[in-house]
């Protein structure tokens, strides 16, 4: 890797030739990515990596080759890598709680953790996450006696703490109910446009709505980079509405309409061509990886 | 590598953070709020309060007076009960990211793993307040007792330093091992080696972090130079202080400078190093001086005591229990006013029983010369003198018992009975003069009725039964519940049943009969049935006498003098 020439922009995250092994299983396979600024999507299957590339863009794994670099920041260096934490705010997978803090403790304990000593900027950095994510009204309450969904929205308040200039959530909508998720994605597109956002979920709909950019990680390698629409194009022609199901499609499913909705090659008889979304893509692209 | 845009780190900073390295002051940031989270534990408050019980429990119901140079030293023992749960609550609070499944989430953070352990060392500065109001409490309720002596602020320090070093081995083994389970057994682990002491030989007793049970030093009249090794057992707790906040950091400290591994492995040595050397310091004998001169007060008190003559008695009292003269003085005064006539010279002085084979006292000695010791200790007592034993008298507020023991040993001396003959101990029995004892100790001393009304049913004691010569009878006995005069004296229940009855007549004819013919009851053929006769009521009725059935080991002799 030292000798690779790579082009650092302090605007961007870089990762290339990204490898990590867990014993025989291969978590990440020469992983190459620019994120910019604004919130990428990842997406991919349970197994496919996600997790493991996010604990490396936060700094909390370390691969076991290739490069990552924050903002021109050099993770592998030990100052830098410490800089790249001062800037980053991070939602782990499975986040438990030190469920006797209270809420506003936890956070302000978590403000010191990112280097923000002064005390009355803390104060008001978690007053403001607080409101960001709805939980004034609990600050006083432990996190004990916060609901699956209200301790999802502490989670990402922590990672908002310090106005991070990478933010990277793992899977942050998992157990929010619907008008959360809509909350969530409204939180989202208030943060500063020049934030690096990576986001990782299963819900498609999630990443149509909010994110410019998608990467699809299939079997720990980038499959697919590019916009929501870019992603759903990779769907177009192969997307088909029927009557009947038909057994030669990739994938088929009945919509809330009555309706099939086919994905495959060819058409079922008597379907008509409809517009692909980012849904469609994503699966065309997990089972062509599959039949790979 | 190239490198597009103005400078390697980003100009945008975040409000409120430190843009350069800050470790120290993430160290001081996040130790305020661990120690006021120590501070506010539930753990620490339950061993504060836990440890305060205790103390009272220790001073309190027991009613001896409180001695300094043991009463310090157990405020440190119930520092060992602070420091149990500080041990756990630091194990909780270094367990706790990795406990909570937030190891990950922390590891993205600037604030390292290291700092966050060097954060939770300096966090224990939170336990300082129990444990000093633990020491400030145990001296206030210690001192509300009149204690004899000073406390010793190196043995309260020290008490401190325990509760600091439990709590860096906590902080050490939570961070290694996170589950509650890892702390509770650290907090026992703590304590087992000290409940275990009294197996171990007595110069590893030091070697176990507190010495729990320093009974030896209720013996002794002072404090013997260099005994308890305070300062030492300090600096010997401080080392494994060090030693486990060095150990905790060493386990937290992945990619870190050299620079800081190098301090990080000098102050480990440094924690080692004072450990073992405080570790052999402490364990040394003690010095030969201090035991000499023990042998020596034991042997012959009045050497090291000051005396003072008040009413014809020489009252002789160690330096430090100067305070106590007149507690000692009140019931030989109310006795003596009662006698028509005194036998000769009186001494009450302050005695000593220490046991030199104790190998807490006499470690590293051999057995040769602690039989020396033990031998050249022994001290005999004459029949005019009436000893004090260091370490049993009462708290003020209980001095009941002693003032009416001391009264009954300076009646003893009044009617001539020396208890003590070269064969053993002797029993005045049915001599006028034993009950003419009691009745002038119940008059002087006044004792509680209902304690006179149980002396008869205690066992062990009163209606027990002795043999005196090749009789058997029933014993009398006061239910003190310390022997503060040496050497005791045995009653007869008989005499105390007559003493009884004599306090149902008008003590002015009682002292009527007892002045005319003083010598004649003073004389030991004189017998209960002569004295009940001149004061015109009947004899008591006692259980008969029975002849011993066979030889009994060490029986009582009749006082013949």
């Amino acid at each position: 890797m030292d000798e690779m020439t790579m082009t650092v922009s302090t605007r961007t995250v870089q990762v290339d030739g990204l490898s990590r092994r867990y014993g025989a299983v291969r978590a990440l396979d020469q992983v190459g990515l620019t994120l910019q600024p604004g919130i990428t999507g990842l997406l991919g299957p349970n197994g496919a990596g996600k997790t493991t590339l996010l604990s490396i863009l936060a700094t909390v794994n370390e691969p076991d080759a290739g490069r990552l670099c924050v903002f021109g920041l050099d993770a592998r260096d030990g100052p830098e890598r410490t800089e790249i934490r001062r800037r980053l705010g991070y939602l782990p997978q499975e986040l438990r709680y030190h469920r006797h803090f209270t809420v506003a403790a936890f956070l302000d304990y978590i403000a010191i953790l990112k280097d923000i000593f002064d005390r009355r900027q803390r104060a008001e950095e978690v007053a403001r996450v607080l409101a960001l994510t709805g939980l004034e009204d609990r600050a006083a309450h432990r996190i004990r006696s916060l609901s699956g969904g209200m301790r999802q929205r502490l989670g990402i308040a922590q990672a908002l703490l310090g106005r991070p200039e990478l933010l990277i959530l793992d899977e942050p909508t998992a157990g929010l109910d619907p008008e959360q998720r809509l909350r969530f994605r409204e939180l989202l597109s208030d943060l500063p446009g020049d934030s690096v956002i990576v986001l990782s979920t299963h819900q498609a709909d999630d990443i149509a709505a909010i994110c410019p950019h998608v990467v699809v990680l299939l079997h720990g390698q980038v499959r697919f980079t590019g916009t929501p629409a870019e992603l759903a194009a990779t769907a177009a022609g192969r997307v088909w509405a029927a009557d009947e199901r038909d057994g030669r499609a990739h994938l088929s499913w009945r919509g809330g309409d009555g309706r099939w909705r086919h994905i495959g090659e060819q058409p079922p008889v008597g379907a008509e061509l409809v517009t692909p979304m980012v849904e469609d893509g994503y699966l065309m692209l997990s089972h062509t990886a599959g039949a790979r | 590598m190239t490198t597009t845009g103005s400078a390697t780190m980003s100009t945008r900073t975040r409000a409120g953070t430190v843009p350069g390295g800050a470790p120290w002051r993430a160290v001081l940031n996040l130790a305020k709020v661990e120690a006021w989270f120590l501070v506010r534990s539930p753990l620490v408050l339950a061993g504060l309060v836990s440890g305060l019980v205790t103390i009272w429990a220790w001073f309190w119901l027991n009613p001896a007076q409180p001695m300094w140079w043991v009463a310090d030293w157990r405020i440190g023992a119930a520092q060992l009960i602070l420091a149990m749960t500080v041990l756990f609550a630091a194990q909780l609070a270094a367990g706790r990211p990795r406990r909570d499944g937030m190891a990950d989430l922390y590891a993205s953070f600037p604030a390292t793993a290291s700092t966050r352990t060097a954060a939770h060392l300096a966090g224990l500065a939170g336990v300082l307040p129990a444990s000093l109001v633990l020491a400030g409490g145990g001296v206030a309720l210690v001192q509300l007792r009149h204690p004899i002596g000073t406390p010793n602020l190196m043995v309260l320090f020290a008490g401190v330093v325990l509760v600091l070093a439990a709590g860096a081995a906590g902080t050490a083994i939570g961070t290694r091992f996170p589950h509650p389970l890892a702390g509770l057994l650290g907090a026992l682990g703590l304590f087992l080696p000290v409940v275990l002491e009294t197996a171990l030989p007595g110069s590893a007793m030091w070697l176990v972090p507190w010495h729990l049970h320093p009974d030896e030093l209720g013996w002794i009249p002072g404090r013997l130079a260099g005994y308890p090794p305070a300062g030492l057992h300090a600096a010997y707790l401080a080392g494994g202080a060090v030693l486990a906040g060095t150990v905790a950091l060493a386990l937290t400290t992945r990619g870190v400078r050299a620079r800081f591994r190098a301090l990080l492995t000098a102050a480990g040595a440094v924690g080692a190093a004072v450990l073992c050397l405080t570790g052999v310091l402490q364990a040394r004998p003690v010095p030969v001086a201090g035991l000499n001169r023990l042998t020596a007060e034991t042997a012959n008190p009045i050497s090291a005591e000051r005396c003072t003559t008040a009413s014809h008695v020489r009252y002789c009292v160690f330096p430090e229990f100067g305070q106590d003269l007149s507690q000692f003085e009140a019931p030989v005064s109310d006795l003596l006013a009662l006698l028509p006539a005194r036998p000769g010279p009186l001494t009450v002085e302050q005695v000593l029983l220490v046991d030199f084979n104790d190998s807490h006292l006499t470690y590293g000695y051999s057995q040769q010369q602690v039989q020396r010791w033990d031998a050249d200790s022994s001290a005999s007592i004459s029949s005019s003198v009436i000893g004090l034993l260091v370490g049993q008298w009462p708290a003020s507020g209980n001095l009941a018992d002693a003032d009416f023991q001391v009264a009954l040993a300076t009646a003893v001396w009044a009617v001539r009975i020396s208890p003590v003959t070269g064969t053993g101990q002797c029993v005045a029995l049915n001599q006028a003069r034993e009950a003419i004892s009691i009745w002038l100790a119940i008059l002087a001393a006044h004792p509680p009725a209902a304690k006179l009304q149980r002396s008869l049913g205690w066992p062990g004691g009163s209606g027990s039964p002795i043999q005196v010569g090749n009789t058997v009878v029933s014993a009398w006995g006061y239910p003190y519940a310390y022997q503060v005069t040496f050497p005791g004296t045995q009653f007869t229940e008989a005499g105390y049943l007559l003493a009884k009855a004599m306090t149902r007549l008008p003590e002015a004819k009682v002292r009527q009969v007892l002045t005319d013919r003083w010598a004649t009851w003073l004389n030991p053929r004189t017998i209960d049935a002569q004295l009940a006769a001149a004061l015109g009521i009947a004899l008591p009725k006692t259980p008969a006498p029975v002849r011993a059935s066979g030889p009994v080991q060490l029986p009582f002799s009749v006082c013949t003098s």
